[in-house]
């Protein structure tokens, strides 16, 4: 067992916390503030391959496999959650197309979606439901050789970006889900104003609406039906992403408590001298290297996945534990800030708006554990 | 145009911890020198502009084979490499030997740049020795370099000015932390940089009287800060004592 980091994965770290540090850093306020990542953070994020990170090369990626994915993912959101929730939800959309899609599907999407020339939407969320497939309402009906999908989807990542966004409807003939690949600003598409959301800014969140959504056949991803298999794989490589952004989060919340319980003093000495801080300290230092060895396996788990319902497990135990352990540490980041971890001047306010989303995106954290339970008594 | 960087691998000082006072060096990632990177990165600018290629060129331990990946990525054509412990600790003079007569077995490079200083030891030699041994002309704190014709045009950041100098190729030029941003590699870039080619030499495959005089380290102490402990009341205090001890109002 070797757990050092090759030079390749070192230098990819390194390089997403240096693009972060130094172009993101100064701009991360503000995109909390505006809910909008400034073009020029997306050209550089482009630039530097971090939109295809996992995916191969003969598909527009960089071939850095899901290792290299959650290190740059963490270094990314410990400065910026909603820059990172972005890629995420654009990764969990290509990754979909990636094991599911066809050689002229993944041409034809993956290509300017590794580039960043475009980013990827994955919709299953309805306003009716956000765990539960049987309750998909938005229906898709055979027209010849199309399909006419009609329906809303709620709270979709990217939904404003150009771009492809895979999407599920139930289809007239199979009677059960199935994905499709559908253009976003196609005819019939409209989004909403974008929610607003507690934290995360910068990642767009709206609401989809599909009004006679013509869409040929051939973007049918692998065959009617198959909604059910897409989402389940197609989520576990999400929470990859997820967990990696949350970790990064926790990351920047335990370096912020770190920072103010040596800064801030009490009869002339530093509060890190409680034994009290200290214990919060040693709490935040266990739960982020558990989480850390997590996450990190879990990438090196999704370069390799021979059973999907194995991975499934692993994906969903890894997810649930990262981020409900992201938004603690963050908590006790925010006590040892006391009340000045209120003010919006902290960026531990900041953080614990972000940190506090994790658990509740991509399966919510019961849901989750309804997975590794179910899949755990079947072995 | 052919150019040669010479770069050092040293221990990635943002993660060097100290304790009493000693920097902690075990198990440290290793990296190459932050002025290094500016060297390289103005020799990767220089080719771009005018085409050829760009040799790191490095010394050190085995390591170096890995710490290289770090400037292919970030720009460079290949690698030269000559590996032995013993370069690790070795006095300027001795890298410098070593350098240049690595260079003495490429195709002859117009252009050798070097970081004004290496990370860790700042000796600030190594450049000029090389160029003293190889009979080529120096310039260094350079902040700004143009290549017109056969001749470099480089300006060089003085305390006191600037001065813009001109000087026939092929030389040595060594370079200020100015002079460049060097470049994030993209993930595409990182994971091509172990196929660049390599050449990989042992020490004693040089033939080259190196000599032998190391760098022994008796004490390296971080400084200590005295804090003066003034305590003021109002902001007035406040820029009346910073006054006093010189650091407003000079
Ligand atoms: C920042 C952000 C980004 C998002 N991005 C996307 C996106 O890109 N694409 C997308 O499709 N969605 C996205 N979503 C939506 C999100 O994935 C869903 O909201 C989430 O999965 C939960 O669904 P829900 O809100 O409908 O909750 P519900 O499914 O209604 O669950 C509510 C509660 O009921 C419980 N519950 C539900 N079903 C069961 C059950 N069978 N047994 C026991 N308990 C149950 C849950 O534990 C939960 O506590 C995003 C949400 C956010 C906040």
């Amino acid at each position: 067992m070797d757990f050092n980091l090759s030079k390749e994965q070192l230098l990819i770290q390194r390089m997403a916390r240096d693009f972060a540090e130094k172009y993101i850093e100064p701009v991360a306020e503000q995109i909390d503030r505006e809910n909008k990542i400034p073009d020029d953070i997306l050209e550089g994020l482009a630039e530097l391959d971090l939109f295809g990170i996992p995916f191969p090369e003969e598909y527009g990626g960089a071939g850095g496999g899901y290792d290299g994915y959650v290190l740059a993912m963490e270094q990314i959101g410990r400065v910026s959650g909603g820059i990172a929730m972005t890629l995420s939800a654009h990764s969990l959309g290509l990754s979909a197309i990636s094991v599911f899609g066809n050689e002229e599907q993944k041409q034809k999407y993956m290509v300017p979606g590794c580039k960043g020339k475009h980013i990827v939407s994955f919709a299953f969320t309805e306003p009716g439901t956000g765990s539960d497939p049987k309750q998909i309402t938005t229906t898709a009906v055979k027209d010849g050789d199309h399909y006419i999908i009609n329906g809303t989807k709620r709270f979709i990542s990217n939904a404003n970006w150009p771009g492809a966004i895979i999407l599920f409807a139930r289809d007239d003939e199979s009677g059960k889900p199935s994905g499709f690949i559908i253009d976003k600003g196609c005819e019939g598409y409209s989004i909403s104003e974008p929610w607003d959301k507690m934290g995360m800014h910068g990642g767009m969140l709206l609401d989809v609406y599909l009004k006679d959504v013509r869409v040929p056949a051939e973007n049918l991803l692998a065959g009617p039906g198959m909604g059910y298999p897409i989402l389940q794989l197609g989520i576990s490589f999400g929470k990859v992403g997820v967990s990696s952004t949350a970790l990064g989060g926790m990351l920047a919340a335990y370096e912020e408590g770190l920072k103010y319980a040596k800064e801030k003093m009490h009869r002339d000495k530093p509060i890190s001298r409680f034994q009290s801080v200290q214990l919060k300290i040693a709490d935040m230092a266990i739960k982020y290297e558990a989480a850390r060895w997590l996450t990190y396996r879990l990438g090196y788990l999704a370069n390799n996945v021979k059973d999907p319902r194995q991975f499934a497990k692993e994906a969903a135990l890894t997810k649930t534990f990262v981020c409900e352990t992201a938004f603690e540490v963050t908590r006790l980041a925010m006590d040892i800030h006391g009340s000045y971890g209120l003010m919006n001047d902290y960026k531990i306010s900041r953080l614990y708006r972000d940190t506090i989303i994790g658990p509740q995106i991509e399966g919510v954290a019961d849901m989750q554990k309804m997975i590794v339970a179910g899949l755990t008594l079947a072995d | 145009m052919n150019i040669v960087v010479a770069m050092k691998q040293i221990p990635d000082l943002q993660q060097i911890r100290i304790r009493n006072r000693q920097p902690i060096l075990d198990d440290v990632p290793l990296t190459l020198g932050n002025i290094d990177k500016n060297g390289l990165e103005a020799g990767v600018n220089l080719r771009d502009e005018l085409g050829g290629k760009v040799t790191v060129l490095l010394a050190g331990n085995e390591n170096i084979e890995d710490t290289v990946k770090e400037a292919l990525a970030a720009g460079a054509d290949e690698a030269f490499l000559v590996i032995d412990d013993s370069l690790d600790r070795a006095e300027s003079s001795v890298i410098a030997n070593v350098l240049a007569a690595s260079i003495k077995q490429m195709e002859e490079p117009s252009l050798i740049l070097f970081g004004e200083g290496s990370g860790d030891n700042y000796s600030g030699q190594v450049g000029s020795r090389v160029a003293e041994i190889l009979n080529l002309p120096q310039v260094s704190f350079a902040s700004s370099i143009e290549i017109k014709g056969n001749q470099a045009v480089v300006t060089r950041s003085l305390e006191d000015g600037e001065e813009i100098v001109q000087v026939d190729l092929p030389a040595v030029i060594a370079v200020l932390a100015d002079i460049n941003e060097p470049r994030i590699p993209s993930v595409t870039q990182i994971l091509k940089a172990g196929k660049k080619p390599k050449e990989v030499l042992e020490l004693d495959e040089l033939e080259v009287e190196a000599g032998k005089a190391m760098v022994i380290t008796t004490s390296n102490l971080a400084p200590e800060t005295e804090r003066k402990r003034v305590v003021v009341k109002s902001v007035d205090e406040l820029i009346q004592a910073l006054t006093t001890e010189g650091y407003v109002g000079r």
